[in-house]
């Protein structure tokens, strides 16, 4: 038997991290430093990303198959992202690109 | 923050939520090809890039993107009122959602106009990639701002109730999808 469990996330204090880390993000972006740069930015972007599928998505709370289906989405990418950023860069001078 | 997980099958009266996940996953594999061609464009053609980024302009678009955060953060509003019952709060948080979809919207069309003005059109190398994502997910908010309208005019028909409101869960993990992907796009296409 379901049983409905409805103890409320703090919305606002999400709310309050995503704002931060997009004021974080902002000005991170204007540090020329690349190996500071590109893992701060990286790891802000993946946590927000989290935090808003976790608590405004509510698949902390959830059944587990929503879930497993947004994940599914995204290992369905990764060949999209494997060919783009390793196979076609490889491939692309052969065919006449720069 | 804290809420405990619960791995039960899914109720049949939430076919609907379970068809919006299903669109959700095929979602992200349809932006991430659309992404992964920025990311070869700025592979193949990183001389013209620093040209390209100096037209961007990030504060306005941090700017537009504190909008579509606060805006997810109303629909979770509206969603914990009507839950509650509270079907007039229900609808002035989901007042102010279409207010700041229609604002972010407004926000996307200003960046495009400065960038038309600064000669970045769809024929240039960058601007293909760059107006084919951005104008995908633009539309995505407007379809939002639409399916927000349709569910707000539907509420005076057949109200949303405490034990009846599916309707606003789905439409908000469309918009919270929406939210993610600007999250995405925000950190690859301007600030990286």
């Amino acid at each position: 038997m379901q049983q409905e469990t409805h103890r409320r996330p703090n919305y606002f204090l999400v709310f309050g991290i995503l704002a931060v880390f997009t004021l974080i993000e902002t000005l991170v972006s204007y540090v020329q430093t690349a190996a500071i740069k590109l893992p701060v930015l990286i790891v802000l972007a993946l946590v927000k990303a989290v935090l808003v599928l976790l608590y405004f998505m509510h698949l902390r709370s959830d059944s587990r198959v929503f879930s497993y289906l947004f994940v599914a989405g995204c290992v369905l990418a990764v060949p999209l992202i494997l060919v783009i950023t390793v196979v076609m860069p490889l491939v692309l001078p052969h065919l006449g690109g720069s | 923050m804290s809420e405990a997980v619960q791995s039960t099958p899914i109720p049949h009266h939430e076919n609907t939520k379970l068809a919006m996940w299903i669109f959700i996953g095929g979602e992200v594999v349809f932006f991430t090809a659309l992404i992964m061609t920025l990311v070869l464009t700025r592979r193949v053609n990183a001389g013209y890039e620093a040209e390209f980024r100096s037209h961007l302009s990030i504060p306005i678009i941090a700017v537009n993107t504190f909008v579509l955060v606060t805006s997810s953060y109303f629909v979770v509003r509206a969603l914990e009122a009507i839950r509650q019952g509270n079907a007039r709060a229900m609808q002035w948080n989901l007042a102010a959602v279409l207010a700041l979809g229609w604002l972010f919207l407004g926000g996307q069309a200003y960046e495009w106009t400065s960038l038309f003005r600064e000669g970045v059109t769809y024929a240039t190398t960058f601007g293909t990639p760059f107006f084919t994502v951005t104008g995908t997910h633009g539309l995505h908010v407007f379809v939002g701002t639409l399916w927000l309208l349709y569910v707000l005019i539907g509420h005076r028909r057949i109200p949303f109730t405490k034990e009846n409101h599916l309707g606003i869960e789905n439409f908000g993990l469309y918009w919270h999808f929406v939210d993610i992907v600007w999250i995405v796009l925000f950190t690859l296409i301007y600030l990286i």
